[in-house]
């Protein structure tokens, strides 16, 4: 199964990343500094790890200058993903209500057009109890609701797009401490990359999962052919040296913007190399069957 | 492909109806078909090739040269293209507007963009009475789009108007935003008397502070309004001839009102007033 791609004397699995089609979203916070935007992104994007029990997967995308936002001050942009656009709805709309709105002088505007829209201050608006305002600028509805620090804007809704989740690759280190200080600068390295997110805190997943369980109740539970503490156990995908594997996972926005992920996170991790405890780089996928999306790892790295 | 384009052999005497003079109307239509429409003109009708030079191919992109305050009715009821006025334009033009752009390089006259309900019209110079107001019948003024005067206005700007913005970068006459259901209209030079009487909702923004505000609107103190700053910031990203919005904060007066009507409505001064006693 394995032949040889070996950079920086790290093996690279000749496998593929399985990925899904998800439908995502954008909103952009700004506040009076980019500190309260911070606590207001970092509010929203909490338990948003996984679609799997938090109905979205979210996280920052990037910083935005004052002269990128809506009302001219620094602002964040976070994407949301989710398996259907009902998801969305459900889940940005409530988290803009308890995590946006609630942080003192925050504001909160679409960040992507789509043919299909998510309400965003659509429900919100009846906040206000009657004294919200609605205000139409440039072909944009935008909603202000007084609050006691002011005002709170909302624009109406945000758009919807087709976007793929669950492009990853595995980082399989000596021990955890190798692998961590590899994954983080990996995450740095997508962090760069516009369009995707790393939804998992700190982008890493320290317990990446396999579809179904034994028990019929749970869809997901651990994946111990990758479990270092299995070796013995299963039919273990680890060698005797691996002691630690890490997870990346991937949501984007289309195909090529997680490739450039990928290429761009799995070298990174390949800079530390076999000396300092990355040894191999591989892929989580479930035989080509549930996912339309095939990210090969050799492919995108070469 | 060049402009289609209405060169006035000699000033009217009467008022002359243009509002034939659509992208809309002229659509497909030839030349010699063009100069043969006919156009109400005082008491008459006359052939449009009798009173204009025509030349051009463009029906989407309409001119129309040596214009007198005796046109009327340009852009009527058009829905895309546009059309430019050399000169001065007279009453109504972009009446019940549905989209396209309509510039006017010179001065207009009365009920301009009465009951527009999309599209954008620039009138380089001044506006008389009653911009994007309705007609008596209509069932409201402007429902929406974008009017844009570089000088000044004349009474009852914006009279019952329902959504859209208007921007007057001189001064507006009296009744300023009267009987406003929404909408939003900015007054960068002084108001008149009684701006946003009997307002429900909506916005009226005055960068001076005007002759009086009626006893029917109540301060609500100097703030920052960050619904200002997300105007301003998008009405610069518009167009560059907004730039001067630059120069405007988040900082202004707000007055609630008007309370002897629904009340919703605001004025915001973006000067700095004393109030109380």
């Amino acid at each position: 199964m394995r032949t040889a791609l070996k950079i920086n004397g790290v093996t690279i699995d000749k496998t593929f990343a399985e990925a899904f089609p998800m439908k995502a979203t954008r909103i952009i916070i700004t506040a009076m500094t980019l500190k309260w935007a911070y606590r207001a992104a970092n509010s929203i994007r909490g338990f948003a790890s996984s679609v799997i029990a938090c109905g979205i997967e979210a996280d920052i995308e990037r910083e935005l200058k004052p002269s990128e936002t809506p009302d001219g001050r620094p602002g964040i942009s976070v994407m949301f993903f989710a398996m259907s656009t009902k998801d969305l709805d459900t889940q940005v709309a409530t988290r803009v209500g308890q995590s946006v709105m609630t942080t003192a002088t925050t504001a909160c505007y679409a960040g992507i057009d789509g043919e299909k829209t998510i309400s965003l201050g659509k429900n919100l608006r009846y906040f206000g109890d009657g004294y919200q305002i609605s205000k139409v600028i440039n072909g944009n509805r935008y909603w202000r609701i007084p609050v006691m620090h002011g005002e709170f804007i909302c624009q109406e809704t945000t758009g919807v797009t087709g976007a793929i989740g669950g492009g990853n690759f595995l980082v399989l280190a000596k021990t955890a401490r190798h692998g961590l200080a590899a994954c983080e600068k990996a995450v740095d390295a997508i962090k760069s990359v516009p369009g995707v997110i790393t939804a998992f805190p700190g982008g890493i997943v320290g317990s990446g999962s396999k579809v179904g369980s034994k028990y019929s109740f749970l869809s997901a539970s651990t994946n111990e052919v990758y479990c270092p503490t299995l070796k013995g156990q299963v039919k273990s995908e680890l060698t005797d040296e691996i002691g630690s594997v890490l997870e990346i996972v991937i949501d984007g926005l289309d195909e090529e913007s997680i490739c450039r992920a990928i290429r761009a996170g799995v070298l990174a991790a390949c800079e530390f190399g076999p000396r300092k405890g990355i040894y191999r780089i591989s892929a989580g996928n479930y035989g080509g069957h549930l996912g339309k999306y095939h990210f090969h790892l050799q492919d995108i790295v070469k | 492909m060049s402009a289609l384009t209405f060169i006035l052999k000699k000033p009217p005497q009467y008022t002359l109806d243009v509002s034939r003079l659509t992208p809309d109307y002229l659509e497909g239509k030839t030349l010699a078909r063009i100069k043969k429409i006919r156009l109400r003109y005082g008491n008459q009708k006359i052939a449009a090739g009798e009173l204009f030079t025509i030349s051009g191919m463009e029906t989407d992109n309409i001119i129309i040269n040596h214009s007198t305050e005796k046109l009327i009715g340009v852009g009527h009821e058009m829905t895309h293209g546009r059309i430019e006025v050399k000169g001065d334009a007279g009453n109504f033009i972009g009446q019940k507007m549905q989209g396209g752009t309509i510039t006017i390089r010179g001065n207009a006259g009365t009920w301009a963009a009465s009951s527009m309900s999309n599209g954008y019209i620039e009138i380089n110079g001044n506006v008389g009475d009653y911009l994007g107001a309705g007609l008596p019948g209509d069932p409201h003024g402007m429902s929406n789009g974008h009017v844009f005067v570089t000088g000044d206005a004349g009474d009852r700007v914006g009279d019952r108007m329902r959504r859209g913005i208007i921007i007057i970068r001189g001064k507006a006459g009296d009744y300023c935003g009267s009987r406003m259901a929404a909408g939003t209209i900015i007054v960068l030079d002084k108001a008149g008397k009684n701006a946003g009487f009997g307002m429900k909702r909506g916005t009226i923004v005055l960068a001076k502070k005007p002759k009086n505000i009626a006893a029917s609107f109540k301060s609500c103190g100097n703030l920052k309004i960050q619904f200002l700053r997300l105007l301003f910031k998008q009405l610069i990203e518009m167009s560059k001839q907004y730039a001067f919005f630059k120069k405007y904060g988040p900082e202004a007066h707000r007055f609630a009102g008007d309370l002897a009507s629904k009340g919703k409505g605001e004025l915001l001064i973006l000067q700095t007033i004393k109030t109380g006693s």
